[in-house]
């Protein structure tokens, strides 16, 4: 076959299949919907995960914490029974004394019971840090600093600075404001303590997906009965501008054996591979997703095969190779996918901004969804997919169907 | 018009001129069953006899008839001829080529340069005009799109359809849709056309038409007609008469164009 011959029948071939698809603008426009529809089920899904773990990356890096010390695999929703850092201030020490590490927090994770009535309290996740910060972004008031108590007081075995940071949800459910007191203990019985209210965000809330409050590390241990062990769930190192994080964690691991020493990156695919079920859900719901798609538009396109069976079989009477018949519904698929492409990617920034506005306002995450130019080539290779899949498949059905059956029997 | 057509032929036969004056198609004892064996190679599927050792010549410039009930092997002899199926047994001759001895591909390519065919129920494709749909055969072929364009366009002047090339088979009459397809047969310059109840859609005024065409283009090519029709019949030189797949009357024996209705 010479090239021009190839490139005579390659242009017949997709004149005549814009021309079959122009003549069914109905079922055309049925098939495009359906690609489209896997096209944006994929976009919208990838956009999710990627949104998901670039809301943990970002959030990590906001913390400014380069470096993640801790026990376990973190686990944000655990209570505080599972703060496995024992010593907590004294590994902090020895950790802040590495040449690259500018500075260490530890973060623990306990809950407590609050109220704004001693006998009326309701068990809410506290995090336990010694101060706030300006990532807090208060709605009102703002937070508490409690270094220097901790180093001047020591250990103390009961609450000392008595603040807290609400979450803004917590505070209208409390029906407190800042400024005001609420009465804080370890178990639904007893309010031992009266903490002030010294602001309101929901910093914490929106990575361990539940209304958090803050309150400081010495007083949340005391709350716990922790202070003799000094427990925490995390230790965070902030690493000096110059300094490589991956050698800093190596050091570290190297020094503190009975801990599993992260970077941020190390954190958020720990967090990942610690939820298999979270990542097959998605990765189920993607492959149903496209699952769908193909199956509908190669039904639609079977349907077609099979009701041009007699054209088809009188065009391989006139001589047509089972080849071109075949290259001609083929044509019909890949155009569909690569339309059906494009329209899923026309409407994906439409519905992510939709979405993105609706997880906003019902559960308080912005950009949820997020949509780097990987989650379009994605959905993009998709199209082309379910195309090429559709191709195969209808041209399959007209070699099939392009038989003299199908012609006039005397 | 149609003198442009065989003009044209006269031109470019020099492929074919070597078997002019012979058959252009011969049958030799074919026979063809139908089924015998069903999916997996099981025997379920009852065979039916379509041809039983027909044998029968078609000379060019011959038009042949082919009469007999629905079921007694016409449209098979039509398919045989064309390559389209490969008999059971008995050995057909396309201008001097076996084709029992082709494979599908090279049967096809001889079919496309060398058989016209026209349909019962035309078998246009619906959603291309009728000069697209004229110039489908040339496709295959690799000839360019102005070529194919300025070939389809003289066929369809050539039936008398000059002012339909950008219609749509939908747009048009059954005579006309016939006309196209008729036309759509000459796209090649076949050395044999073969016509499976051509005006079996049409009525009785459109169908005289379509038949003086087809006698006319097919002047110097062997044509073969299936038909049920005597009108259609009366045309041909010689009417062959089929029943349960075997022949029983070449047409040779002084019945020629005195066909049973």
């Amino acid at each position: 076959m010479s090239a021009s011959g190839f490139y005579v029948r390659l242009c017949a071939v997709v004149g005549i299949a814009i021309a079959m698809l122009r003549r069914s603008p109905g079922r055309t426009t049925l098939s495009v919907v359906a690609v489209a529809l896997a096209v944006l089920s994929v976009t919208l899904l990838s956009g999710l995960g990627v949104g998901v773990v670039a809301m943990g990356e970002d959030g990590l890096e906001a913390s400014a914490q380069d470096i993640w010390i801790t026990g376990d695999p973190v686990d944000p929703s655990a209570s505080g029974t599972q703060n496995p850092i024992v010593g907590t201030h004294e590994v902090a020490a020895t950790v802040a004394a590495h040449d690259d590490v500018r500075a260490t927090a530890p973060i623990a994770m306990h809950d407590i019971y609050i109220g704004a009535e001693p006998d009326d309290l309701e068990r809410r996740p506290s995090v336990g840090i010694p101060q706030t910060h300006s990532r807090f972004e208060f709605e009102a008031g703002g937070g508490f600093d409690t270094v220097d108590d901790i180093d001047e007081n020591g250990r103390a075995a009961d609450p000392t600075a008595e603040e807290i940071v609400l979450d803004p949800a917590i505070a209208t459910s409390l029906d407190v404001d800042v400024g005001d007191t609420v009465y804080v203990g370890a178990s639904r019985e007893r309010a031992d303590y009266e903490f002030t209210v010294v602001g309101t965000s929901s910093y914490y809330s929106q990575y361990l997906g539940s209304e958090t409050v803050t309150i400081p590390l010495n007083d949340q241990q005391a709350l716990a009965g922790t202070t003799g062990t000094d427990r925490a769930t995390f230790i965070t190192a902030t690493l000096a501008d110059d300094a490589d994080p991956d050698t800093v964690e190596a050091e570290l691991s190297d020094a503190h054996p009975e801990y599993d020493v992260r970077t941020s990156d190390d954190q958020v695919s720990a967090f990942l591979e610690e939820r298999p079920l979270v990542i097959a859900s998605g990765v189920t719901l993607v492959a149903l997703a496209v699952l769908g798609g193909v199956v509908l538009t190669t039904n639609l396109f079977a349907l077609v095969a099979a009701q041009q069976r007699d054209e088809l079989a009188a065009l391989r009477a006139l001589g047509l190779s089972r080849r071109l018949l075949a290259a001609t519904l083929g044509v019909q698929g890949v155009i569909i996918g690569l339309l059906g492409g494009l329209v899923g990617l026309l409407l994906t920034p439409v519905a992510v901004a939709g979405l993105n506005s609706l997880s906003q306002s019902v559960i308080g995450f912005d950009s949820i969804l997020r949509t780097p130019p990987e989650v379009y080539a994605a959905g993009f290779g998709l199209a082309i997919v379910v195309g090429s899949i559709v191709a195969v498949i209808t041209g399959f059905r007209a070699g099939r169907y392009a038989r003299i059956e199908h012609l006039r029997h005397g | 018009m149609i003198h442009r057509i065989l003009r044209a032929r006269g031109t470019s036969r020099s492929s074919t001129d070597e078997v002019a004056s012979q058959a252009a198609v011969r049958l030799e004892d074919v026979t063809h069953e139908y089924g015998g064996r069903g999916r997996f190679g099981s025997s379920r599927e009852r065979s039916v006899t379509a041809l039983e050792e027909v044998t029968l010549t078609v000379d060019t410039g011959e038009i042949v008839g082919l009469q007999g009930p629905s079921g007694s092997g016409k449209s098979t002899i039509l398919h045989a001829v064309s390559g389209l199926l490969v008999p059971t047994s008995g050995r057909v001759e396309l201008l001097n080529t076996d084709l029992s001895e082709r494979s599908d591909r090279e049967r096809t390519r001889l079919r496309r340069t060398h058989v016209g065919i026209v349909f019962q129920r035309f078998h246009l494709l619906p959603s291309l005009s009728a000069r697209a749909n004229v110039a489908l055969p040339l496709v295959q072929a690799g000839i360019p799109k102005p070529a194919r364009r300025k070939r389809a366009s003289e066929l369809l002047e050539s039936v008398g359809l000059a002012d339909r090339t950008t219609h749509l088979p939908g747009e048009l009459s059954g005579g006309e849709r016939q006309r196209v397809a008729i036309a759509r047969a000459l796209a090649s310059d076949p050395d044999v056309l073969v016509a499976d109840e051509p005006t079996g859609e049409l009525d009785t005024e459109t169908g005289r038409s379509v038949l003086e065409l087809l006698t006319t283009v097919g002047r110097n090519r062997a044509v073969l007609v299936a038909s049920h029709d005597s009108e259609t019949l009366a045309v041909t030189d010689r009417v062959v008469s089929l029943a349960d797949g075997r022949i029983i009357d070449d047409g040779r024996s002084g019945r020629s164009n005195t066909p049973s209705s």
